[in-house]
């Protein structure tokens, strides 16, 4: 029954890590641009939504409220910042991020302070469900259900629409893309906005779990790197599966090996470059 | 580009001179020593980015291994710091032979996403296996080395120490930047394609760079614990990793010499900064960006483009390119480094 539990917890944390990776995905997908500052963008989100529930707001509108002004956000960062430093060498990509995202870290403590908080989850999803003698608290259960329908979603606007189409198109061939007349710079915008915004949601979502502390962006962006490199950048099933491998495991092993859970995701993904250097469903 | 600032003797020269100058201007011994092993350090990270091409974001992990080693050796075993220098200079050069074994089996963004994960791995096995390493506490109570009998615990006393070994160690570096195998590795940094169609085994030649950058950096974390008495473990943290980065770009890549540079000016900045401003990180994120945008040669870069201004006499083999103009990069992955 243990096991059940955290099989359960692992596949809603791993929903989560999956929305961190596929907006890095997508981004380097596009842009071919390393976003150290994913994390930064996941920190953003949880304290948004802190901030929001804080000031008296419903979680249900803190959370899609803090996604939105953290795309909004790096939006912005990418056409005032990121945009000059595409042409230079990926060194330089991951050095400005970084710069980004210390001084995103920053900030936060200098607004909320260094110690972090607890964000409620929303009234009507405070209790637990009971299922003969399973127990489970109902906010996790809602994390899973939400993040698969957004997740689906999310399919479907990357492989069915004209969107996903045009940003497929882009991460293969962006000068044949400019030359058929699309706005390049703007669509590069929309689809950063679009991958901080996943991150910044991703944090919103598990702030009422893990609650909010500066240094969370860290260990998110080591995370979301992990998850990224055992399912293949650039693959939203690698994304998804490696995402729920990476949260199961590390569930279960908070049971059996609590000390070691992360240990174990780090060498699990050494194993698995070893045996699959492209990951499990890397294309390159 | 100066060539004759980049001649081997004169790199020397100015490492020596930083050396004997540090003491005259500095009033804290352990802030001097600080700056000559992580310039250590950051030349060994430099050997890794400016002239192979491979920007490890996994220097971290030998730093702290280096630390450990050094404590270990030190403090359960007795054994004098000598020796421990030496076993942790071989452990570093063994581990960062595994962890670039592995993670060059990947290319660009890749590759860096590796080295990442693995620093991530290590912290998290000295933190889980604290009876080891003391986890949170740090591993504590390593002593300073002995010369003649006498412990060398004022600080100035321990920078001749260090100072005598930087230099030995940065030599050494310098060497193997100039010797056939650097001139290789900067063949792969350029065209590692190309590098390979002639006949060069790429990832042997990789692999041993990072042995080498490796070693080196464990020689300056076990350095490093005898300076602040603990393997904390923070010098095996992401942060660790960072900051060598960091520093190695502050200073320019390509160039030793720039990167005791990087390492001082980082760690005095961070001095007088962290001082008077607990958030002084801010200021370090904003730097970063600034440095992206006008300062992509480091501070090495700022000084040749100084003294071209002053001597107005711009080099001659390029005078059509100003200095500070990046090389074009394609964004194909597999020349991406």
């Amino acid at each position: 029954m243990t096991y059940l539990f955290q099989i359960l917890n692992g596949v809603g944390l791993g929903m989560l890590y999956f929305l961190l990776a596929v907006g890095l995905s997508i981004i380097f997908g596009l842009l071919q641009f390393v976003n150290f500052a994913h994390g930064a963008f996941y920190l953003l989100g949880a304290y948004l939504a802190y901030e929001g529930v804080e000031r008296g707001l419903s979680f249900w509108v803190a959370m899609p409220l803090a996604a939105v002004i953290v795309a909004a956000l790096a939006g912005m960062t990418e056409r005032l910042l990121l945009r000059r430093v595409y042409k230079l060498p990926h060194t330089f990509h991951i050095l400005v991020t970084v710069g980004l995202a210390l001084v995103v870290q920053e900030l936060v403590i200098i607004v909320w302070g260094p110690l972090g908080g607890n964000v409620a989850a929303p009234d009507e999803l405070s209790g637990v469900m009971i299922l003969g003698d399973f127990i489970y608290p109902e906010y996790r259960l809602f994390v899973i259900g939400f993040t698969v329908i957004l997740a689906a979603a999310l399919w479907w606007l990357l492989d069915r629409t004209r969107l996903g189409a045009i940003v497929r198109a882009g991460s293969e061939s962006p000068q044949n893309m400019a030359l058929l007349g699309y706005d390049t710079l703007s669509i590069n915008t929309a689809v950063f906005a679009l991958g901080a915004g996943l991150a910044g949601l991703a944090g919103a979502l598990a702030a009422p779990i893990r609650g909010v502390e500066p240094f969370m962006g860290v260990e998110a962006l080591g995370i979301a790197f992990v998850v990224v490199v055992i399912g293949g950048m650039g693959s939203y099933a690698g994304a998804l599966a490696a995402g729920i491998l990476v949260g199961v495991a590390q569930s279960l092993m908070a049971t059996l090996w609590p000390e070691g859970a992360r240990l174990v995701i780090y060498l699990g993904m050494a194993g698995i470059i070893m045996a699959m250097p492209r990951g499990l469903l890397g294309r390159a | 580009m100066i060539p004759v600032l980049d001649r081997p003797l004169v790199q020397f020269g100015l490492a020596t001179a930083a050396v004997l100058i540090l003491p005259l201007v500095m009033r804290s011994g352990t802030l001097a020593s600080e700056i000559l092993i992580f310039g250590l350090a950051v030349a060994a990270c430099n050997l890794l980015l400016g002239y192979t091409g491979l920007l490890s974001f996994g220097q971290g992990i030998f730093f702290g291994i280096g630390s450990y080693v050094a404590g270990l050796g030190l403090v359960r075993a007795g054994l004098p710091a000598p020796v421990m220098l030496a076993v942790s200079l071989s452990v570093g050069a063994l581990v960062a032979a595994v962890v670039g074994w592995i993670s060059i089996r990947r290319q660009g963004v890749y590759f860096v996403m590796l080295t990442l994960a693995f620093s991530q791995m290590f912290y998290f096995l000295a933190y889980t296996f604290s009876g080891i390493t003391g986890g949170d506490n740090g591993f504590l109570d390593i002593p300073r080395p002995t010369l003649v009998g006498t412990r060398l615990t004022d600080p100035w006393t321990y920078y001749a120490y260090v100072a005598v070994l930087f230099l030995v160690l940065f030599a050494a570096l310098q060497r193997v930047a100039l010797s056939t195998f650097g001139r290789t590795l900067l063949a792969i940094r350029d065209n590692e394609a190309r590098a390979g169609a002639i006949g060069y085994p790429v990832r042997a030649f990789k692999v041993a760079a990072f042995a080498i950058s490796g070693a080196v950096t464990a020689f300056a974390g076990a350095l490093h614990a005898m300076l602040i008495g603990v393997a904390p473990l923070s010098n095996i943290d992401y942060h660790t990793s960072e900051t060598l980065l960091i520093m190695t770009i502050i200073g320019g890549s390509a160039n030793l010499f720039a990167s005791l540079l990087g390492a001082g000016a980082y760690l005095l900045a961070a001095d007088a900064l962290s001082a008077i401003w607990p958030r002084w990180l801010l200021a370090l994120g904003l730097l970063l960006i600034v440095i992206t945008l006008f300062l992509q040669r480091g501070l090495w870069g700022l000084i040749e483009r100084a003294i071209v201004l002053v001597t107005q006499a711009p080099p001659p083999d390029d005078p059509a390119r100003p200095v500070v103009t990046p090389p074009p990069v394609a964004h194909a992955p597999e020349v991406a480094r």
